[in-house]
């Protein structure tokens, strides 16, 4: 390839999805004990037989299809053999010669496209648990035959920067499709990682967990590439590991070859063919994801970019929105859910999916008529989301609704200025903040039911 | 001795004394063993409980043996291998279970070459004993499913053996020890429980005394299975109980298995049998196979090899089999535990298969031999569009002795399989019959049907009977 720019990366990423069981037996994938969830399969019992998890098989296309790849139409798993303690078998299967999908993309923020050259399904081997200083390992089988999808990019990135930023959006997407666990799900990445001043020798590393610590590592490895060739050593072509406590990258093989692990076609699992019909059903299940969204949206409701972006990136709020909206203007709706009922809901510690759809149209009506205030708005929110109220009926019960008669307005506001002539002489000698003070007390006696431009108004006339 | 089929039918209706049988058996069984090591593991304490359960079924009373590298549940089952020694599988292969369910007996696990690999059954693991043949001590059994094949000429009880085949491991012993052996299409039976020696080509079948019996046992065992993906779902024939009319059945005679490297007496014989089935109203035709005899061979050993040396990388000594003390580093121990407790051919495989799929080779030896295969089943195909079945000796020899064979080179060794490889390759059902005995030992005569024509093959099988 002909590399120009200063820095190449391209990543290999593994995600695991969210499915209730294993890629290949029926062992669940959420287990509290170590070597709880295992069985004959995933243990590598003599005898025993992989079986496909189709679920594994529709989330992971679905993926493919949402960065644009090309599903392959025939696909087959592989046998990758290496000798390795935490593999239950001594070979992983995978997918090598027919991948599930190939040549895709995910374009960043400047539009600049990175290209993924193919996705695949593997399962992870067991995990090694050490036990600090003794000699000896322990091996957790609970993760062998946990169902992963491997994205592999060209190497398109010429910065930890991009790098980030590619993961961010993979994980946006993915979250988007509900196929990954976004509280206890793992994204791990392999990068290569070159410079110019080397002439482009590849250096990978492996091993590394979360979006951040990719980008910590990659910059890492730029520096110490950059730093040797300062002091006039060579890169060599090598693996290396990323330790995050010392934020440090150290060689772990030293590769004069290609790694060969002997592939050949797993003769348990059967060819996959995967009809068009097929794929363009689990295609219609690809929801619009963030970017052309947030597009749409603006320009469909004429919303607020920030909100729109907001409900874009949020899909269940998103949704929500395009339901409200058909019964409320669109502009308020979205303001007061992108401000508001997210606000109340981090506040309460729930979900947008426990909003009752008709009592939010119901609010945000009594507000868009002004019917209620702001202010009342904004505690019936919090209400409507803790208590499932219904707004109309406590407005009318509690007596809540915005005082519209200005001459009740009026009364209450020269009853303020009465009571605090100390205020009112600073108002007079040019102090804003005691303007203020003079609505506040005004709002705070009509009980947030005055509307403060009004309020506003009549203090000014009141107050000549 | 009594009927195996009428047997069942009495059993089932309480005529006989199964646990007494089942004694009688064991005690039977195991002075054989003694002299012809025939058993690896003896399954004593299950094969009385299921007596003891008042077994019924298509089955019932009837002790089935069971091929060492077939999982029986809570029974040793190595696959014949020193570094599986010990291991006690969780579970029962799914053929296994279904025989079980329908009245069978498991007595035990018969002796093999290790994990299959072999045709005399002399490539045995580490400390075990090579089986004898029935007819001549000093000769081999045949293999890989040697010991199933002998049990099943001795055995004077009601008994049929599971047997397995690769490339030619049930047809070929079938025919050294004189007994049918019936090798089902490829995903007929179920592999669930089956310790894998080349997984595309390994088959779950049957031995018995006579065709029908044999017949009945994959009947019982085949039928789809959610445990194995590449488990066929097309409903079982019952094909024990066809008619053995085969006016106008056109047979095949495959010309190049009658020429050199074949025991002219061998092949005098099955020549005589096809004409018998020719005077019961079968059309008899010559059909040439080149591909299958130049290719068959290679073919059949590279992939099987190949697949091999993956499903063996497991046994490192971590979780069940053999284990030695741990130290050194992971691959130390792997290392001392695989040279420790492989057998020679096992290596000689693990290397073999491992050089063929490595990068630089891969393309010429493995993918190389995937494309070859289909092309050996496109000639079965359009063999089967002329013929309803085929016929050639089953072995190009009697069983030979055991110092013949040590006197043999590895690659003597593997092109004896040159009749039996093909249809083991192209995953078609396949049968051996014995016909009249040359050099006074058994001669068999295999026949080949199209993939799950098994009926074909106990149609024609019968009038050979
Ligand atoms: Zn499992």
């Amino acid at each position: 390839m002909n590399f120009t720019s200063d820095v190449v990366i391209g990543l290999e990423i593994h995600v695991q999805l969210n499915t209730v069981t294993k890629l290949f037996c029926r062992c669940p994938t959420v287990a509290q004990e170590p070597n709880s969830a295992t069985c004959p399969v995933c243990l590598g019992h003599p005898g025993s037989k992989p079986v496909l998890n189709k679920v594994a098989l529709e989330k992971s296309t679905m993926i493919a299809l949402a960065i644009g790849c090309a599903i392959n139409p025939s696909m087959q798993f592989s046998r990758k053999t290496y000798f390795y303690p935490d593999m239950s078998k001594n070979y992983q299967i995978t997918q090598f010669e027919l991948p599930l999908a190939e040549h895709g993309n995910v374009t960043l923020d400047d539009g600049k496209v990175v290209r993924v050259k193919r996705v695949h399904m593997e399962e992870d081997p067991a995990a090694l648990v050490h036990q600090g200083s003794a000699d000896y390992t322990l091996v957790d089988y609970n993760r062998s035959g946990m169902p992963l999808v491997e994205i592999v990019t060209e190497p398109d990135m010429t910065t930890p920067d991009e790098a980030r930023e590619f993961i961010k959006k993979l994980m946006h997407i993915i979250s988007y499709l509900k196929v990954f666990d976004d509280a206890n799900g793992i994204i791990k990445a392999d990068a290569n990682v070159s410079i110019k001043e080397s002439g482009y020798t590849r250096v990978e590393i492996k091993n590394i967990t979360g979006a951040k610590e990719i980008e910590r590592a990659l910059i890492v490895e730029v520096q110490r590439q950059h730093g040797s060739i300062k002091s006039g050593e060579n890169i060599v072509q090598e693996t290396r590991g990323w330790d995050p406590a010392v934020g440090m990258t150290r060689s772990q093989r030293k590769k004069e070859t290609e790694d060969d692990y002997g592939y050949i076609i797993d003769p348990d699992l059967p060819t996959i063919t995967m009809s068009k019909d097929r794929v363009e059903q689990l295609r219609a299940l690809v929801p619009e994801l963030g970017g052309e969204k947030a597009t749409r949206l603006t320009q469909q409701y004429k919303i607020d970019a920030v909100d729109a972006s907001v409900m874009a990136k949020e899909r269940e709020l998103g949704e929500l929105f395009e339901r409200v909206a058909q019964h409320v203007d669109p502009v308020l709706a979205a303001r007061w859910m992108r401000r508001e009922l997210r606000r109340a809901l981090a506040a309460a510690g729930k979900d947008v999916s426990e909003v009752d759809e008709k009592l939010l149209v119901e609010l945000l009506q009594l507000i868009d008529k002004k019917t209620i205030t702001d202010r009342i708005g904004q505690r019936l929110v919090d209400r409507l989301v803790q208590e499932g109220i219904s707004p109309a009926k406590v407005v009318k019960e509690e007596g809540l609704a915005a005082v519209s008669d200005e001459s009740a307005i009026t009364t209450v506001v020269k009853q303020v200025v009465d009571a605090n002539p100390a205020v009112v002489a600073q108002y007079k000698a040019g102090e804003e903040k005691a303007f203020n003070f003079l609505v506040g007390q005004s709002m705070k006696a009509l009980k947030g039911k005055g509307s403060p431009a009004v309020i506003n108004k009549i203090l000014k006339v009141v107050l000549g | 001795m009594i009927e195996l089929r009428r047997y069942v039918k009495e059993v089932s209706q309480g005529e006989h004394d199964v646990v007494d049988i089942a004694r009688k058996a064991l005690a039977s069984a195991k002075s054989i063993d003694k002299e012809h090591a025939y058993f690896n593991t003896f399954a004593d304490e299950r094969f009385i409980e299921e007596a003891n359960a008042k077994p019924k079924g298509r089955l019932a009373g009837v002790a089935i043996s069971v091929k060492d590298c077939v999982c029986v549940k809570g029974v040793e089952s190595t696959a014949g291998s020193d570094i599986l020694r010990g291991y006690k599988p969780l579970f029962d292969a799914t053929a296994v279970e279904r025989v079980w369910k329908q009245g069978g007996m498991i007595i035990g696990k018969t002796s093999q070459d290790e994990f299959g690999f072999g045709g005399f059954s002399v490539n045995i693991g580490k400390g075990y004993r090579v089986p004898k043949n029935p007819f001549d001590t000093n000769r081999s059994c045949g293999g890989s499913s040697g010991g199933a094949a002998g049990m099943t000429r001795k055995a004077e009880f009601p008994h049929l053996a599971i047997g397995e085949s690769t490339g030619g491991s049930i047809t070929c012993p079938a025919a050294f020890c004189g007994v049918v052996g019936f090798c089902p299409t490829y995903g007929r039976v179920s592999r669930w429980g089956l310790i894998d020696y080349a997984n595309s080509l390994d088959k779950i079948g049957s031995m018995a005394k006579n065709v029908r019996d044999a017949a009945l046992l994959i009947e019982v065992m085949a039928g789809s299975d959610p445990q194995d993906s590449t488990c066929s779902d097309l409903p079982v024939e019952q094909f024990s109980t066809v008619d053995g009319d085969i006016k106008g059945l056109r047979v095949g005679i495959i010309k190049e298995a009658f020429g050199e490297g074949v025991d002219p007496a061998v092949a005098e014989s099955v020549k005589n049998a096809t004409r018998e089935l020719e005077a019961k109203g079968a059309i008899i035709k010559e059909i040439s196979l080149p591909l299958n005899a130049k290719y068959g061979i290679p073919t059949y050993y590279l992939i099987a090899m190949c697949e091999a040396s993956t499903n063996l990388a497991k046994y490192g000594g971590m979780r069940y089999g053999a284990h030695e003390k741990l130290e050194g580093d992971f691959n130390t121990y792997f290392t001392k535990v695989r040279t420790a407790h492989f057998g020679d051919e096992a290596k000689r495989r693990l290397m073999l298969g491992t050089f063929a799929r490595m990068a630089g080779y891969r393309d010429a030896y493995y993918l190389r031999a995937l494309k070859l295969r289909s092309a050996l089943i496109d000639e079965y195909k359009s063999a089967f569009k002329g013929v309803d079945v085929l016929a050639s000796p089953t072995m190009p020899m009697v069983a030979p002795t055991f110092d013949e064979i040590s006197k043999l080179t590895p690659l003597q060794n593997y092109m004896a399989d040159i009749l039996t490889v093909g249809p083991n390759v192209a995953g078609l059902p396949h049968i051996s019959v014995p016909v009249s005995p040359a050099h006074r030992m058994p001669v068999g005569i295999q026949l080949v049907a199209d993939h799950f024509k098994e009926s074909t093959l106990v149609r024609t099988g019968v009038n050979l009977e």
